[in-house]
C-alpha cells in the first residue's frame, strides 16, 4: 500500500513537470508566432536548463538567437542540433541559410563528391540505429556460431563459415561507422566563433604577428588550448591563436 | 541591270500586260582620240522585246563622219520559278572618224517604243592632233614603256571607293563599296593590305568569291566593273574620320602581237582613293536615349486581350527602320502588377544592305490575377540624322480583361522555368510533439549486458554440446546420470507421501531405490531385490551402509504386506532412514 503510494506521487509530480515544460513550450511557440523573440528565446533556454536534449529544441533555439540578430549562438545551436541528429532536415537548411549571412566565407559542402556521399550515408544513419543493427548482427553471428556448434557437428561447415564471415565483415563496417558517428558526437574540437570580431595572432599572446580578422559565426577548428588562449584552424585552412572567451565549442552534454 | 530587266519581265508575266520594258544605253570604246584614230560608238538595246525594236535613229553628229555601222545580238535565257525568260541584246555599232580637234558631246540617242521614249546619257569626247594610240598593253609595251602605260592604265584599269553620305553623324551608318574599273582582260584579283578602318565600327556585307564582272556605262566608255567589297561602317567618334584606301593586286592578261607571243600576265597593284568622312557628334541626348540613330518606326501588338487567369499571351514589340539596328538598347517594359513578363525572344532581321530592317522583341505574358490590367505605353527615343533632331516613338497601351481561370498561375510549357527565390530567411520553428533527452543507446549499460549475454552463450552452448556428446557416446554414463533423476523423481514422490503419512511411501521408496540402483548398477530395470542386494555387496561400500539398504528394504517389504502397520512417527523415521541411504549412495562412485 505504501508502495503504491509513493508511485502516485512519484508519478504525479513527473506528470506536473512534464505539463509545466509543456506550458513553456506551448508560451515560447506563441511569443515566437508574435514576435516576441527574445521571450521566445528566453523560454526556449529555459526548457534547455532543465535538462533536455533535444535536436528540435536546439533547432528552435537557433532559429530564436537568429531572430534576435545574435548569428554566432544561431550557428552555434545549429551546430549542436546537427551533433544530434545530423540529418535534421531543418538545422541543415538553417546552417546553411546562416553560413550565408556571416561575413567570412564558408560552406557546409564538401567539395569532393566521394566525401560529399559518405558525408550524406553517415548523416543518414542514426548513432542508436547503428547500436540496434550491431546487436542484431552480433545476435545473428552467435546464432550462426550455435548453429555451427549443434547442427554441423559432422558436417562441412564452408556455408555457416562463410555467412558468419560476411556477419563479421558488416559489424565491423557498423562498428567503425559508429566509432566515427561518436567521436563526431562527443568530439569537442569545433566551436563557432561568437565575438564579433576575433583577431588571429601567430602565437599565444597578441605580442605576435596578426595573422588575421575573423567575424561572428565562423566556424572553427580547436587544435590546442593553452591559458585562455585557442589555437584554431579556419576552414581555409588558415591557423591563429584567438582568445578562448570570444569563441564556444560546440558540445553537448 | 539585267536584275531590272528581270524586275520588268516579272511583272508581265504576273500582270499580262503588253508593256514592253527594254533598256537603252550608248558608249564609245575611248572618250579621249587622235584625229586619224576612229571611235566606235554602240548603241545597246537589250530586255525580251529588244528584238523588236527598229534601228535607233543616229542624229546628225557635226564634227564625227559617219563610216558606217555593223550590227550584232545576242540572247540569253534564263528559268526562274520555272519560266523561260529570254533577254535579247542588240547592239548597233557605228564606226566614226573625228573632222576636227577639240572637245565634243554626242547628244543623248532617243529611242522610242510602245508610247516610251528611251534616252541615253550624252557622252564627251576629246579630240586630239595624231593618235592617242589606245590599244591594248602588249607584253612589249609594258616593259618598255611604263610611263605611258601608266596614263592609259589609269584610265582603264582602277579602283573606286564610293561612299553613301560625306556629311553624317555619330552611330549613322554608312556603306563603303569598292567598284574595280577595267577595260583589260584580267585574270587573277587578290586583296593587298588592309589597314582597317581607324574609329569606325565596321561590318563586312559583301566580299566576291569569284571574279564576276558586269557591264557598266561610265562617262561614255564601256567598262566591266566588278563589286570588290562592301562595308557598313558605323562611325565611333566625331571629327574628321579617314577611310583608307583599298589595295587590290589584279593580274592583266597582255594580248598577243604575233603568232609566236601567247601573251602573258601581269600584276598591278590598284589603289582607291581615300576619303574623309564629316562626323557630327549628336546633341545633348534626352535621358531615355536609347542609342539609335536613323529612321525607325515603333509597333506593338499583342496576341489577345482578354484571358483567363494562367493563360498566357504575347506582347511583340517590332523597330523597323533604317539606321544601327543592332547597336541600341531595347526599351524596357515597366514592371505591371498582376502580369509576368517571361524573359523577351529578341530577334533581327537586316535587309542586304545591312542598315534597313526590323527588331522584334517578343515577351510571353502570363496573367496572374484577374481584373482589368493595363499595360503602359514604352517610348523609345532616337535620333533622325535627316532631321537632326532626336524623336520619340510610343507604342499604344493595352487594356486587358482577365477572367478568373480554373487554372492556376503556371508558366505555359513553351517557356518553363524554375521558381525564383525571391527572398532568403531562416526557416519557421521545428514543432516539437514531444521533448526528449535523446539516449545514445551505446552509452546504456543493457546494451552491454546484452553484448556479455550473447558472448557468454557461446562457451553456454559449447559446454552443453560436450554433455550431449558424452551422453549419446557413453550408455552407462547417460544411465547414471538418469538414475540421479529417477532418484529425485521418487524421492520427491517419497517426500511427499512420508508428509501426508501414507503407506504409499513405501511404495514409492522401494521403486525408486530399485530404480536408482539398477541403473547404479548397470543391470536391468526389475531385477529382483536380491540380485540387487547381491549386485550391491560386490561394490565397494561400506558394511554400515549396505546394512541400511537391506534394513530399508526389509521395511519396505514388510509395509507392502501389511499396510497401515507403521505410525506417523515410524514413517517420518523411515523417510529420514532413506534421506540418509541416498545421500549416502549418491555420495558413492559405482564402477
Amino acid at each position: 500500500m505504501k508502495k503504491l503510494a509513493i508511485i502516485l506521487f512519484l508519478s504525479l509530480v513527473a506528470n506536473l513537470m512534464v505539463a509545466a515544460t509543456d506550458t513553456t513550450l506551448d508560451d515560447a511557440f506563441s511569443a515566437y508566432q508574435n514576435q516576441d523573440y527574445q521571450q521566445a528565446l528566453k523560454l526556449f533556454l529555459q526548457i534547455e536548463n532543465e535538462g533536455f536534449i533535444d535536436a528540435d529544441l536546439y533547432y528552435n533555439i537557433g532559429n530564436s538567437y537568429y531572430r534576435n540578430g545574435e548569428l554566432g549562438q544561431a550557428i552555434l545551436y545549429m551546430k549542436k542540433s546537427l551533433k544530434i541528429d545530423a540529418s535534421h532536415e531543418k538545422a541543415k537548411r538553417g546552417l546553411e541559410f546562416l553560413l550565408n549571412q556571416t561575413r567570412n566565407k564558408q560552406s557546409l559542402q564538401a567539395d569532393n563528391l566521394l566525401l560529399k556521399f559518405f558525408n550524406d550515408f553517415r548523416d543518414s544513419i542514426s548513432l542508436n540505429w547503428l547500436a540496434i543493427i550491431s546487436l542484431i548482427l552480433l545476435g545473428l553471428i552467435i546464432l550462426t556460431i550455435h548453429i555451427i556448434i549443434h547442427r554441423y557437428a559432422n558436417r562441412e561447415r564452408a556455408v555457416p563459415y562463410l555467412f558468419i564471415t560476411v556477419l563479421i565483415a558488416i559489424l565491423i563496417l557498423v562498428l567503425t561507422l559508429s566509432k566515427i558517428k561518436y567521436d563526431q558526437r562527443y568530439q569537442v574540437k569545433e566551436a563557432v566563433l561568437l565575438s564579433e570580431t576575433a583577431i588571429g595572432y601567430s602565437g599565444p599572446s597578441p605580442d605576435f604577428t596578426r595573422v588575421f580578422t575573423i567575424h561572428e559565426g565562423l566556424i572553427l577548428e580547436i587544435e590546442q588550448e593553452q591559458d585562455n588562449w585557442s589555437l584554431v584552424k579556419l576552414p581555409n585552412g588558415i591557423g591563429g591563436w584567438i582568445t578562448s572567451d570570444s569563441l564556444e565549442k560546440v558540445t553537448i552534454r | 541591270m539585267t536584275k531590272k530587266v528581270f524586275y520588268v519581265i516579272l511583272f508581265f508575266c504576273f500582270t499580262s500586260l503588253l508593256l514592253a520594258e527594254i533598256n537603252f544605253e550608248s558608249y564609245v570604246d575611248n572618250t579621249e582620240i587622235g584625229l586619224q584614230d576612229r571611235l566606235n560608238l554602240t548603241l545597246e538595246i537589250s530586255g525580251s522585246d529588244a528584238g523588236k525594236v527598229a534601228q535607233p535613229q543616229l542624229p546628225r553628229l557635226d564634227n564625227f563622219s559617219n563610216l558606217g555601222s555593223s550590227t550584232s545580238s545576242s540572247s540569253s535565257y534564263s528559268f526562274t520559278n520555272g519560266k523561260a525568260q529570254s533577254n535579247i541584246t542588240k547592239k548597233y555599232i557605228y564606226t566614226l572618224r573625228p573632222r576636227k580637234t577639240g572637245d565634243f558631246i554626242i547628244p543623248p540617242l532617243k529611242l522610242a517604243y510602245q508610247g516610251r521614249t528611251y534616252t541615253t546619257n550624252p557622252i564627251k569626247i576629246k579630240v586630239v592632233e595624231g593618235t592617242t594610240a589606245a590599244a591594248p598593253p602588249t607584253s612589249q609595251r609594258m616593259q618598255t614603256n611604263t610611263r605611258n602605260d601608266n596614263t592609259t592604265l589609269a584610265d582603264n584599269l582602277f579602283l573606286k571607293a564610293v561612299v553613301s553620305d560625306k556629311q553624317v553623324y555619330q552611330d549613322q551608318p554608312i556603306t563603303v563599296e569598292y567598284i574595280l574599273y577595267s577595260r583589260y582582260e584580267i585574270s587573277n584579283l587578290a586583296f593587298g593590305e588592309d589597314s582597317g578602318y581607324q574609329g569606325f565600327w565596321k561590318e563586312t556585307l559583301f566580299v566576291p568569291e569569284q571574279i564576276n564582272f558586269t557591264t557598266k556605262t561610265e562617262n561614255g566608255l564601256r567598262y566591266n566593273t566588278m563589286l570588290m567589297k562592301k562595308d557598313l561602317l558605323f562611325p565611333r567618334e566625331s571629327g574628321n574620320l579617314e577611310i583608307p584606301s583599298l589595295q587590290i593586286k589584279a593580274d592583266i592578261r597582255t594580248q598577243a602581237r604575233s603568232f609566236f607571243d601567247f601573251g602573258s600576265s601581269k600584276t598591278y597593284t590598284l589603289e582607291s582613293k581615300p576619303h574623309t568622312i564629316t562626323v557630327k557628334s549628336l546633341p545633348t541626348a534626352p535621358e531615355n536615349f536609347s542609342g539609335a540613330v536613323g529612321a525607325f518606326q515603333l509597333n506593338s501588338r499583342i496576341s489577345s486581350s482578354e484571358l483567363k487567369v494562367g493563360d498566357s499571351f504575347t506582347y511583340t514589340l517590332e523597330i523597323s527602320g533604317k539606321g544601327n539596328l543592332k547597336n541600341f538598347t531595347l526599351p524596357q517594359l515597366p514592371a505591371v502588377n498582376h502580369l509576368r513578363f517571361l524573359d523577351p525572344e529578341t530577334s533581327t532581321q537586316l535587309n542586304a544592305d545591312g542598315v534597313s530592317g526590323k527588331r522584334t522583341i517578343k515577351y510571353l505574358v502570363i496573367a496572374k490575377e484577374q481584373g482589368q490590367i493595363e499595360i503602359p505605353p514604352l517610348s523609345f527615343t532616337f535620333f533622325d540624322p535627316e532631321k537632326a533632331a532626336y524623336i520619340t516613338r510610343k507604342t499604344a497601351n493595352y487594356t486587358l480583361a482577365v477572367a478568373a481561370g480554373d487554372m492556376a498561375y503556371i508558366p505555359s510549357s513553351r517557356a518553363q522555368m524554375s521558381v525564383e527565390m525571391e527572398g532568403a530567411d531562416i526557416g519557421f520553428l521545428a514543432e516539437i510533439s514531444e521533448l526528449k533527452t535523446a539516449e545514445i543507446i551505446y552509452k546504456s549499460w543493457l546494451y552491454w549486458i546484452a553484448v556479455i549475454l550473447l558472448l557468454l552463450s557461446i562457451p553456454a552452448s559449447f559446454i552443453y554440446r560436450k554433455e550431449q556428446e558424452k551422453l549419446s557416446s557413453n550408455q552407462d554414463y547417460y544411465r547414471t546420470k538418469q538414475a540421479n533423476k529417477i532418484l529425485k523423481k521418487y524421492m520427491k514422490d517419497a517426500t511427499s507421501y512420508a508428509k501426508e503419512n501414507k503407506a504409499d511411501f513405501y511404495t514409492a521408496a522401494q521403486s525408486g531405490l530399485a530404480n536408482f540402483l539398477a541403473d547404479k548398477l548397470h543391470i536391468a530395470r526389475g531385477s529382483t531385490s536380491d540380485v540387487l542386494l547381491s549386485e550391491l555387496e560386490k561394490q565397494a561400500i561400506s558394511d554400515e551402509l549396505f546394512a541400511k539398504v537391506k534394513e530399508l528394504y526389509a521395511i519396505c517389504n514388510q509395509a507392502r504386506f501389511m499396510p497401515g502397520g507403521f505410525s506417523d512417527q515410524q514413517i517420518s523415521q523411515h523417510h529420514s532412514l532413506l534421506k540418509n541411504v541416498i545421500n549416502d549412495l549418491s555420495k558413492i562412485k559405482f564402477k
